[in-house]
């Protein structure tokens, strides 16, 4: 019962009962005179069964008495008396989840040697997920305190599959289509990194058949769109009323306006609403920002390409654009127009307001897609462990093993790659123009990194997911197939995004007070990459998700179909739980005012107190950078900031900006940059090593300075606390009252907070350091699971 | 002095290893003792001290159109590129450097020369501040199995073990000496730790002079004596702690290792740590790798694999490691050796009990650690770090594989040590500096004969004054880890920048959190301060509440214990800078950052809180703790 915990159960509990038949080949149709059908299933009609079926838990009006869950498919004898407890407590399906397939007695291996030691239990796949119901959970004590509500420890959905091996005599191979014969034991590696080993021996063979054509089907087969659990769970969870998240969704003109206006970019950008309905382009979010000199027919005439689209605009005024490149023509006067259209964009841009514009195709500069993909294929099969032996044998050489990889090499070259775009920004005032074929992949990456260098908004929590928001979810990064989650074409598979949360947690290890979150936060995130209840990080744009979203209008249960967002973290993991994923250290930038106006006069100050190239730099190219806007503008065009920008002097402005920056000491509100030398980029052991019981280190790591400090940081609490009451108590006619003032704040979470809210002006965003004491409390106590958590799982 | 032609030599430009910045022009001085650069372009005054007896190599490279180059390496990991006008004062300044980095006479070490203008007895007081007899009576020693003996007083039985030594009680006279003639220098096994709880210990020797096929009998009852002291185990580990090869070549010399049939129920064991001079081209290697300029990702990563250096680290701790676990989980007795028993002997032993014993991981526990197993029993430190003009080939890292052990353990356990990198990193440039007389010389009598504890001071009791800087704020105190279990495989070794590219600004990681603990260690100090004089103003407006009373004394007690061990009141920088070590200025570097850094912190703090009215009663407080303070101190 170990992976229960009360919501999942409850959610359980609403399910109604499983059709009789399973099919590979479709969906279970309801049944036809199923009495549990309902609001939603009229609404849906046959189109979406399992949602049709599962409208009943939607409707909330799930209290029947507990009731085996699914109907068993194991002989009538086999079913012990005490099975359908036993199955009640294990399995829970969440809204819209089907139960497939499933086998007995299956024996799930001990990674650590070549023997089958392990546990007996129930294998199970469903649409959602593949999931393990061992006996093991029957410890109810050692339930992890950091525990994830959707996801289980033996749980995985089904895109979070990455390879599905099978043994046959002692010999691994792939699984994938029809099976002639089964293996004996099924090898499953996980995106995430787990590695299951299951053994079939002891199964019923026609139960092994079912199982592994069942799991090999539904993770391995392409799938259509409409398939995706993300639609059965949208219709069947249940709707609660809008959450509130301070996370920017960017989904309306409002947020970009304020956007623009928090960075100043007002002035010389303006919100476009010409895409609404997607005229223009299905690849751009219904809202984006051009520059204000853009006519609006250009940009239809085009289709969205060549246009300059902005991403955010620094301090100085230099800002950050992205553009998608055209695609290369056949065709001379179709590529001379193009041509010209592009010049005449530049002019545009080059002349005041606008700084000097700089282009930097990232196609050319960066490793490709495919160079990504294999980097990342061959990194990660060093921790993907089928037994302790391997892993040993690892040992000799494992900085060369690293080392042919690349991908260490891939993140670096993307900080550099940022932190030479910061250098235009910042030390050259210059704008910069990132241009790639689609501008949503390197593009995502490159953009976002600037920001998080540069912007420390974007270092706490709810910038960081406004800022995914912004460049990579509106910015058309195509998940869907990045990810493959449809498993329709592997060509088009890239770790892009991981890639960037890579280079950020190059950042956050580097910098860890900076961040407002955690490294727990960056994997948990990358997790949720492959967890299809939240429609983030499965659709390929914008218009891909409206255009998927049911009912048109003419539904009027469309109300009722509502997408969850990853960014709302209590779905997955209870208030204990996610106070793992904030920084205790964190400390809020040093400013109390909301207006946004004094925010950027402040961060001005602040930044050009930085020694920047500029002021540094010999007179005589201080000289030439003055003029340049006066020759480009008047004289020689655009072709003079090439000349400018020669390769040799971007060199050693790189060197000198980064190396500047470096020697002096840190401001964590202000501009960051990375370390990029070789003992600077470290390998993400929390992501990577979690799993493998051999990189386990009882009472150490990093998270032994985590707790640590969290218990210094109570200290300090309880301290302030105790002072805090202390100076109340000073105050005559509150003395009486205050013994039960003083019990009544050891159970409410608002007393320490409160307090300090009085006595300062807290900024908006809640500080994880100072939230409520309640939560401290609980983690005091958790110490030892939080070992568990990153060294052990 | 004789050696200092030009004292003094301007427009001296250091260029920076790492940055492509423009060099620092300045003034370069020689004194008696240090080389002192003061960069004049710099608006606050910077200054650069090098030791001479830091200065591993001195190099004139070729002249260029600036100057003359001139490239000097230290035994610390700085490499100072400095360029100096004329060839005639480069020359100078080489050929001085040359001979005051490499003295001939012991007498003219900084040792005996430095004088910290402090009474006579304080130096006597100090080198008695680390006794190993109070060490071996916390293991329970003298007991009935062990005692501690003078056999060796006149250095009869090893003129390189000091002359108090552990042997089991069980071994007379007769056994230790007819061991000695059997162990290669006379090196016999003695006790180098006793694990009380259930008396396993650790032994230390040479290797024996077995050849092909000679016995001692004396020998195999010495053993038998170490096996028996430990009477709940029926066997005891014999290991040889070189690669086997080598084991075997030695035979050949009419040394070698033991032979299993001829001692009773020993179990013998290889454990292949490769020689000094293996370990010198490694470090060689791996100094070559953190001098690259620039270097990408898979030049770091194949040129770090190819040094070996993580490699040797993992053999030590691995052995350290078996030790460790031989002792607490088979309870059985471990005896080391190597060849001479001086080198990897110590390293192992020393690790071992410093994963075993958590007092060995406190600051007087690691000098205690590295007085008995290093200084006491014989490692030639003298040699290995090239103190003296002499053979190049004696010269090992030997001690900073330990010293990185130790750091490597630090990264696995971070709340396990009391102390901080920089107290590694102060030991480690202490071995060099020849500035205290701990480590000169080669062994205890050699030490006598210079007479070190009548002219030298013991760098403990310094290092024990600065102990506020060098403290781990994240530790967890004495109980809160027993034995230390640390990861073996490759990926938990770390390459340590902090060691081998500490002078290379730019290149660290800088130590924020570090940093913000200390911060927040003041900052609970502050409050607790405050609060206690909150309470104590209490009586005044108003008789204390019943249930108050005792909260009211334990807050008492509490800040009076904080002020007993006084925290890091002052967070220095340790961001942008190794800190100023030294402070008698053997390194100071820009302390000019210090004070902005400073208020910065304090601004921090203020926004932290935001506490107006707590505030203003904090910092009255504030200046009172510090008073009392400074009386404890």
């Amino acid at each position: 019962m170990g992976g229960v915990n009360y919501v999942t159960r409850r959610r359980a509990a609403l399910q109604p009962e499983e059709p009789d038949e399973e099919s590979w080949e479709e969906l279970v149709p309801p049944p036809p005179s199923c009495p549990l059908a309902g609001t939603a299933a009229g609404s849906w009609g046959g189109r979406e069964a399992p949602g049709a079926m599962l409208g009943k838990g939607a409707g909330g009006s799930g209290a029947k008495p507990a009731k085996p869950s699914f109907v068993s498919y194991v002989s009538p004898e086999e079913i012990h008396i005490k099975e359908p407890i036993e199955k009640e407590l294990n399995l829970h399906l969440l809204p819209g989840e089907l139960l497939l397939c499933e086998a007995n007695t299956v024996l799930k291996c001990v990674q650590e040697d070549g023997s089958n030691r392990g546990t007996y239990g129930k294998l199970i796949c469903t649409n959602f997920k593949i999931a393990f119901l061992g006996d093991e959970s029957a410890s109810d004590d050692n339930e992890p305190e950091f525990k994830n509500m959707i996801i289980g420890e033996n749980d995985i959905t089904l895109h979070c599959i990455d390879h599905i091996y099978g043994v046959y005599d002692e010999k691994k191979k792939s699984l994938s289509g029809q099976l002639k014969k089964y293996p004996e034991k099924l090898i499953i590696y996980c995106k995430d990194l787990r590695v299951f080993h299951f053994c079939l021996r002891y199964t019923k063979e026609e139960e092994v058949k079912r199982i592994v054509s069942g799991i090999v089907h539904h993770s391995q087969t392409p799938k259509l769109l409409k398939r995706l659990f993300l639609f059965s769970y949208a219709t069947a969870a249940p709707t609660n009323t809008d959450i509130q998240n301070q996370t920017v969704m960017f989904d309306a003109i409002k947020d970009w306006r304020e956007e623009l206006e928090r960075t100043k970019g007002n002035m010389k950008y303006k919100v476009l609403s010409a895409n609404e309905a997607y005229k223009v382009s299905e690849k751009l979010p219904l809202y984006f920002v051009v520059p204000m000199s853009l006519s609006e027919e250009s940009i239809l005439q085009y289709q969205g390409r060549g246009i300059p689209i902005w991403c955010w605009s620094c301090h100085n005024g230099a800002s950050l654009l992205k553009m998608s490149a055209f695609p290369k023509e056949q065709e001379d006067s179709t590529s001379q127009m193009h041509k010209i259209f592009l010049d005449g964009v530049y002019k545009t841009i080059n002349k005041p307001p606008y700084e000097v514009l700089k282009t930097d195709d990232l196609s050319s500069s960066l490793p490709s897609l495919q160079d990504i993909q294999a980097a990342y294929t061959r990194f990660k099969q060093l921790f993907l462990i089928d037994n302790s032996t391997d892993f040993w044998d690892t040992d000799v050489k494992w900085f060369s093993l690293l080392e042919s990889t690349n991908w260490l090499e891939i993140v670096r070259r993307c900080l550099k790659k940022a932190i030479e775009v910061v250098e235009y920004l910042e030390g050259q005032n210059t704008n910069i123009l990132l241009v790639e074929e689609n501008a949503s992949d390197l593009c995502c990456v490159i953009s976002s990194l600037v920001q998080v260098m540069m912007d420390s908004h974007y270092r706490t929590k709810f910038g960081f997911q406004s800022l995914i928001q912004k460049e990579w979810v509106m910015g058309g990064h195509c998940f869907l197939d990045r990810c493959n989650h449809l498993r329709q074409n592997d060509k088009e598979e890239a770790p892009v995004f991981l890639l960037f949360l890579d280079c950020v947690w190059q950042l956050v290890q580097q910098y860890p007070p900076a961040f407002e979150f955690t490294e727990t936060y960056l994997t948990v995130l990358s997790d949720s990459l492959y967890i299809p209840i939240f429609s983030t990080f499965f659709f390929n744009s914008q218009h891909q998700k409206d255009a998927n979203m049911p009912g048109d209008g003419h539904n009027a249960q469309s109300s009722h179909f509502r997408f969850l967002t990853v960014w709302d973290w209590s779905v997955q993991f209870e208030p204990k739980a996610q106070v793992l994923l904030n920084n205790p250290l964190y400390v809020e930038k040093p400013k109390l005012d909301k207006s946004q106006r004094k925010t950027t006069r402040f961060k001005h100050q602040r930044q050009l107190s930085l020694p920047l190239t500029q002021t540094k730099s010999s007179p005589k190219r201080g000289f030439f950078r003055e003029e340049t806007d006066h020759f480009i503008k008047n004289i020689l065009g655009k072709r003079i900031s090439k000349l400018i920008n020669s390769s040799d002097e971007l060199h050693n402005n790189f060197t000198e900006f980064y190396d500047s920056w470096h020697c002096k000491p840190i401001d964590f509100h202000g501009l960051l940059l990375p370390h990029i030398e070789g003992p600077g980029i470290k390998v993400w052991a929390q992501r990577y090593l979690r799993w493998i019981p051999e990189a386990q280190l009882l009472g150490g790591g990093t998270v032994a300075t985590a707790t640590k400090i969290l218990d210094m940081i109570e200290e300090v609490q309880s301290l302030q606390k105790k002072m805090d009451e202390k100076h109340s108590r000073t105050v005559p006619q509150g003395r009486e009252a205050l013994p039960m003032l003083r019990n009544s704040a050891r159970l409410s979470s608002l007393f320490p907070f409160a307090l300090l809210q009085r006595h300062s002006l807290k900024p908006v965003l809640p500080t994880s350091t100072w939230k409520d004491l309640e939560d401290e409390d609980d983690l005091a106590k958790r110490d030892d699971e939080f070992v568990d958590l990153s060294e052990v799982i | 002095m004789e050696h200092i032609t030009t004292p003094k030599v301007e427009n001296v430009k250091l260029l920076d290893r790492y940055t492509n910045r423009k060099p620092a022009n300045g003034t370069l001085y020689l004194t008696a003792t240090h080389l002192i650069y003061v960069d004049a372009s710099a608006e606050v005054r910077k200054e650069t001290w090098i030791l001479h007896h830091h200065i591993a190599t001195v190099e004139k490279l070729p002249l260029t159109t600036s100057g003359c180059p001139l490239l000097i390496h230290c035994k610390n990991f700085r490499v100072a590129h400095f360029v100096i006008g004329h060839e005639r004062d480069c020359h100078e300044v080489y050929t001085s450097l040359l001979k005051l980095s490499q003295p001939v006479k012991p007498e003219e070490l900084y040792a005996f020369s430095y004088n910290p203008k402090m009474p006579k007895d304080n130096r006597e007081i100090g080198w008695k501040l680390i006794d190993l007899k109070v060490d071996y009576q916390r293991m329970g020693i003298p007991n009935d199995f062990w005692e501690i003996t003078d056999a060796n007083k006149d250095y009869e039985v090893c003129n390189t073990y000091p002359p108090e030594i552990v042997v089991p009680k069980a071994a007379n006279k007769a056994t230790v000496l007819g061991s000695s003639k059997f162990r290669s220098r006379g090196r016999i096994p003695v006790l180098s730790y006793l694990y009380k709880e259930n008396n396993a210990a650790i032994c230390r020797c040479s290797q024996p002079l077995s050849g092909f096929s000679a016995r001692c009998l004396e020998d195999e009852q010495m053993l038998q004596a170490i096996r028996q002291a430990n009477p709940g185990s029926p066997f005891m580990y014999v290991v040889d702690t070189r690669p086997k090869l080598n084991a075997m070549a030695n035979r050949a010399a009419g040394k070698g290792y033991e032979n299993e049939d001829n001692y009773d129920n020993i179990r013998f064991k290889f454990i292949g740590i490769e020689n000094i001079h293996v370990m010198r081209s490694s470090l060689q290697k791996l100094l070559e790798v953190c001098e690259t300029k620039s270097p990408s990702m898979s030049d770091f990563l194949t040129g770090l694999e190819n040094s070996g250096w993580l490699r040797h680290i993992k053999a030590v701790m691995d052995a350290g490691v078996f030790l460790a676990k031989a002792v607490k989980e088979e309870k059985a007795s471990v005896l080391v050796h190597c060849s001479d028993g001086w080198d990897r002997t110590a390293q192992v032993c020393s690790l071992a009990s410093l994963l075993l014993d958590p007092f060995y991981r406190t600051f007087k526990g690691l000098m205690v650690l590295i007085e008995k197993e290093w200084i006491a029993m014989g490692h030639k430190f003298s040699h290995r770090c090239g103190h003296l003009d002499g053979d190049l080939k004696e010269v090992s890292p030997v001690f900073t594989q330990f010293t990185e052990c130790v750091w490597q353990l630090m990264q696995q356990f971070p709340c396990a040590f009391e102390f901080n990198e920089r107290f590694l990193l102060e030991i480690h440039d202490h071995v060099y500096s020849c500035q205290f007389g701990n480590f000169l010389g080669t062994c205890h009598r050699e030490r006598e004969a210079l007479k070190i504890f009548e002219k030298t001071h013991s760098l403990w009791p310094f290092l024990l004054q600065k102990k506020q800087e060098f403290r781990n704020p994240l530790y967890k105190g004495f109980t809160a880890y027993k034995e230390l279990k640390p990861n073996t495989l490759p990926f938990s070794f770390q390459f340590w920048c902090g060691m081998y590219n500490r002078f290379d600004k730019g290149m660290h990681p800088k130590q924020c959190v570090l940093d913000h603990l200390l911060n927040c260690m003041s900052q609970k100090m502050k409050l607790e301060d405050s609060a206690t004089d909150l309470e104590n103003k209490l009586p005044f407006l108003d008789g204390p509440l019943p249930d108050e009373v005792c909260s009211l004394s334990k807050i008492v007690n509490a800040s009076v214990e904080s002020s007993k061990t006084p925290m890091l009141n002052t967070p220095q920088d340790y961001e942008s800078e190794p800190p100023a070590l030294l402070t008698n200025g053997a390194i100071v570097e820009e302390v000019d950052i210090m004070p902005s850094r400073d208020q910065k912190n304090k601004e921090n703090f203020v926004n932290h809180h935001d506490l107006p009215d707590l505030h203003s009663t904090m910092e009255v407080i504030e200046s009172d703790a510090k008073k009392e303070k400074l009386q404890y101190q």
